[in-house]
């Protein structure tokens, strides 16, 4: 979604292509399962919990499962969930402060930003750690992903006065836990 | 007792929701305005469901509004990126 430089861009397959990629499906049942209970889940939330609408539910589940499958990218990182849940309050304790600090500084009078740009080298390679990476940094105090180009991520600061490279590394640090990821 | 402190939330979630958009008024340029419409929003929209989920107090509503404000999260990053990647380039070419 967010990776969208011109060089990362993974051409189009044919769907014929597509298709007979399906011994993925048996290659991981775990996996396989995970996306299947989750997708379950969702369903539940969406339906509520009037049994008659598994009637559509379950083939809806089943295909889009599949869909999953086909559609995964064959690089994609393996998703960590011990440290998914280091991510979680980390992410949440710095959205909290990201959402105060840019308040209060729209509500002081003379409102206190300086306004600018810096870039900002990533060092993580997996398409979907970038993605989390460049998602939850723009709601961290201060820094807004605003454009990418290869490694390098350009990066609107609200306030140029203090440096967020210290910030920016530890929120790396956290993302390549969650897709196990070594940097 | 607990419905006091959901409304508490709520309010207090309306409240970011108003500073934001106070900064899309009073900032000066496209990017800074970026910085309060995410920031500010995302905080007030989680504040609003967590208050919300306490009032319904049901665990199958809080987990829909919980995969809401995923969904939100992801929508507003994902479009500051793509406004800002956009006006960043028209103006370099």
């Amino acid at each position: 979604m967010i990776d969208s430089d011109k060089s990362s861009r993974r051409a189009a397959k044919p769907v014929s292509d597509v298709l007979s990629n399906s011994p993925l499906i048996v290659a991981n049942p775990l996996y396989t399962l995970s996306i299947l209970g989750l997708l379950s889940l969702v369903w539940l939330l969406l339906a509520g919990q009037d049994w008659n609408s598994w009637l559509v539910g379950l083939p809806a589940v089943i295909l889009a499962t599949w869909s999953t499958l086909l559609l995964r990218a064959p690089a994609e990182g393996r998703f960590n969930l011990p440290g998914f849940l280091r991510f979680l309050p980390y992410f949440i304790w710095e959205s909290i402060l990201g959402g105060i600090d840019v308040a209060s500084r729209v509500v002081s009078p003379k409102m206190r930003i300086a306004p600018g740009f810096l870039s900002y080298r990533m060092r993580l390679s997996h398409p979907s750690a970038r993605r989390l990476f460049v998602n939850s940094l723009s709601l961290l105090p201060g820094t807004l992903a605003a454009d990418l180009d290869g490694d390098s991520l350009h990066i609107h600061a609200l306030d140029r006065g203090t440096d967020p490279d210290g910030e920016l590394k530890r929120l790396e640090r956290m993302v390549s836990a969650v897709y196990g990821e070594d940097l | 007792m607990l419905d006091l402190f959901a409304l508490l939330l709520i309010f207090s979630g309306i409240t970011f929701f108003f500073l934001g958009a106070i900064g899309l008024l009073r900032l000066p340029d496209l990017h800074s305005r970026l910085h309060a419409l995410t920031k500010a929003d995302n905080l007030g929209l989680g504040l609003l469901i967590v208050g919300v989920a306490l009032l319904h107090g049901s665990l199958l509503v809080a987990l829909k509004l919980l995969l809401i404000w995923l969904l939100v999260l992801l929508g507003s990053a994902t479009s500051a990126h793509l406004i800002s990647q956009y006006s960043l380039r028209r103006n370099r070419s």
